[in-house]
């Protein structure tokens, strides 16, 4: 099983502060760079759809592929030292890109690749748009589902069978590949993924506040020798069209950080009856 | 682009966000408990073979990373940030041993030892100190005498980090620092003493240490101890090569750890500081709290940036740079002591008791002013070395 795993790399959450802005513009001054969170979950999906994670052994493909510049092969490296095969960067500036822009570059990625499965972060954790993946899914004419939290394969990954967790309840969809999917943090859990290869009673350990395993030194090593193509929006025959124009952003209004500590649960309702007048 | 010091390639960096991630989701969690009932965590060290770290600077074919000084700071920084008395067992077993065996024994030597310590099914350690000798190396007693196809050990190790790893069990294998009979003061042997080796024993596991207890530290005696001749550590009498070269990497990853404890005690006083009130304004917001948060960056910055400046020009195969790793030791160990202390002083009630970390981190501290050379054989080896220069380039 091939799947295409595209991965942003967003300025550290930790450190949002750091962002600085000006007019139409954020600044990338002086940020700290991680793996979208939102990938990562797909990053760790995708590592158990193409694994024996009872024997270690790698049983499927993974290629990662990022839209940036070139620094931006410092993520991808991270994602092969995680487990993925190969990597592809198609050089863009973060400021030329929208939504459309990059399904119209992934479309085109997915051309070229032919995986069975686009994994991909349901939103970044900088623009949280939250539109690539269903639009990807559109120019690609392919079936698309959301918020994953479930993945089993059958019929040699062919077919897939999803789950999402939605707020009446659980709906399982059944759809033949290719197909895009995102996934919600639900998939992080253990028995989330069955892909007829891993046994079935072969529990992962719980990820913690990790958003997707670690990565261990020698992989880490061997990740530089990973094959990694460099590609223009020529080599890939795309001239995108941006639909979404960029008017001005503005940062958050800081927060007051009043907060009182009470003594008992009735203090509370008291308060929230006088005070705050909510109840 | 500028070069990172303390990241000089892409896989440093990953290296330092990997450790870092797994110190704070596993090995934080765990500090305390083991600070308080002074025990060793077996299970998380063997954790630390499955991430690949406890070879770091071991050569891949006897199952390390192969890399540099550098990516060992690293690992020391990263763990010690959050958990410095498990790191310290961990330097004992990777700098001490691994790397130790690796530089300096033979290829038969290192196929039957290296492999398992990497992957971390056996703890290791290095046995120098004596109970009578400790910056005067040189004054120590335990004697090698050849019996055959065996040497006999005769003497006894103290402040051995890992030598037991709980209250009865030794470690798995140590380096031991020895001298021959009748041969002078300056000529050492070293030997690898497996548990199991008659005449090896635990003499105690020390109690009641005042930081750094999360790790196992014991006195360990060779009493009529038979070694095989095939783990003696090159010819006779040529261990204090051996010793020199590892005391460096010792010292340099000791000043890593200073390093992790003043970077955390700097989050922890910036970020109370900037929360916590006092006459309605923040506290950082008052001048005397503003020279703690800020001499104390500059102070880890300073240490920082002279430790991995050393540890990049490092190669480990040849010792040369004593004055240096001297100095980074005498100077991280001093100022991340100041710097717990100071994120003491700006917490105040709350910085004297385990759940705000620094307590905790301010005895560990302490123990990096004396183990791995106190103080004062840093100066004293600086200066020896000074007085032969008369400009500094």
């Amino acid at each position: 099983m091939k799947v295409l795993v595209p991965i942003k790399r967003v300025a550290d959450p930790a450190n949002a502060n750091k962002v600085k802005v000006a007019g139409s513009e954020v600044s990338h001054d002086g940020l700290e760079w991680v793996m979208n969170p939102f990938d990562e979950w797909s990053l760790e999906a995708a590592l158990r759809l193409t694994e024996d994670a009872s024997a270690k052994t790698r049983t499927g493909e993974i290629v990662v592929v990022s839209i940036g510049p070139k620094a931006a092969v410092d993520t991808l490296r991270e994602a092969m030292g995680k487990g993925a095969e190969r990597g592809v960067l198609v050089d863009g500036e973060d400021t030329a890109l929208d939504s459309n822009v990059v399904a119209q570059i992934l479309a085109k990625v997915v051309e070229k690749e032919q995986p069975d499965l686009v994994l991909m972060g349901k939103q970044s954790a900088d623009g949280d748009s939250n539109i690539a993946g269903t639009k990807l899914a559109e120019l690609l004419g392919w079936p698309v589902i959301n918020y994953a939290s479930h993945i089993e394969t059958s019929d040699d990954g062919k077919t897939l069978t999803i789950k999402r967790e939605l707020d009446v309840g659980v709906q399982t969809l059944k759809v033949q590949g290719p197909a895009v999917i995102t996934c919600s943090d639900r998939i992080l859990k253990p028995g989330t993924i069955k892909n007829g290869v891993t046994p079935a009673d072969f529990e992962y350990p719980d990820l913690g506040d990790l958003n997707s395993r670690l990565s261990n030194l020698k992989n880490i090593m061997a990740a530089r020798k990973k094959p990694l193509d460099e590609l223009g929006l020529g080599d890939l025959g795309v001239e995108p069209v941006r639909v979404d124009e960029y008017v001005g952003f503005e940062l958050p209004a800081g927060r007051s950080g009043q907060a009182q500590f009470l003594e008992s649960v009735d203090e509370l309702v008291q308060k929230l009856q006088s005070e705050a007048k909510v109840l | 682009m500028a070069v990172d010091l303390f990241n000089p390639t892409p896989e440093h960096a990953q290296l330092r966000e990997m450790v870092r991630r797994f110190a704070e989701t596993e090995v934080e969690p765990q500090a305390l408990e083991h600070d308080r009932s002074e025990t060793f965590n077996l299970p998380l060290f063997r954790k630390l073979g499955e991430l690949g770290v406890l070879g770091v600077t071991c050569g891949e074919e006897y199952g390390g990373a192969g890399l540099d000084a550098v990516a060992a700071c690293i690992v020391h920084e990263e763990l010690s940030a959050v958990d410095p008395g498990f790191t310290l067992a961990y330097l004992a077993h990777s700098m001490l041993f691994v790397n130790n065996v690796y530089q300096n024994a033979n290829d038969e030597q290192r196929r039957r030892f290296l492999p398992g310590a990497c992957e971390g099914t056996k703890v290791c350690g290095m046995c120098m100190s004596e109970p009578d000798a400790g910056t005067d190396v040189l004054g120590l007693r335990t004697t090698a005498r050849r019996d055959g196809d065996f040497y006999v050990l005769d003497g006894a190790k103290m402040w051995i980090t890992n030598g037991a790893i709980s209250k009865d069990e030794l470690g798995d294998a140590f380096l031991v620092y020895a001298r021959m009979e009748g041969a002078p003061r300056s000529e050492l042997t070293s030997f690898l003493v497996e548990k199991g080796t008659p005449g090896f024993s635990l003499g105690q596991k020390i109690e009641d240490k005042l930081g750094m207890r999360a790790s196992p530290t014991a006195e360990l005696v060779f009493e009529g101890c038979r070694v095989p001749v095939a783990n003696r550590i090159g010819e006779e009498g040529t261990a204090m090569l051996h010793m020199m070269r590892n005391l460096e990497i010792e010292r340099v990853t000791l000043a890593a750890m200073s390093l992790g404890i003043a970077r955390r005690s700097v989050e922890v006083m910036n970020d109370y500081a900037r929360e916590r009130k006092s006459f309605g304004e923040p506290l950082n917001r008052f001048g005397q709290i503003q020279r703690h948060i800020a001499e104390s960056y500059a102070e880890y910055m300073a240490g920082r940036a002279y430790t991995y400046q050393v540890a990049g020009q490092m190669d480990l195969a040849k010792p040369g740079q004593r004055l240096d790793t001297d100095g980074v030791k005498l100077f991280c160990a001093t100022m991340g002591k100041n710097v717990a202390d100071r994120a003491i002083q700006v917490l105040g009630g709350y910085g004297y008791t385990g759940e705000y970390r620094v307590e905790r981190l301010w005895r560990d501290a302490k123990l990096l002013e004396i183990g791995g050379g106190t103080v004062e054989a840093h100066q004293k080896n600086m200066t020896r070395d000074l007085a032969r220069l008369t400009k500094l380039r």
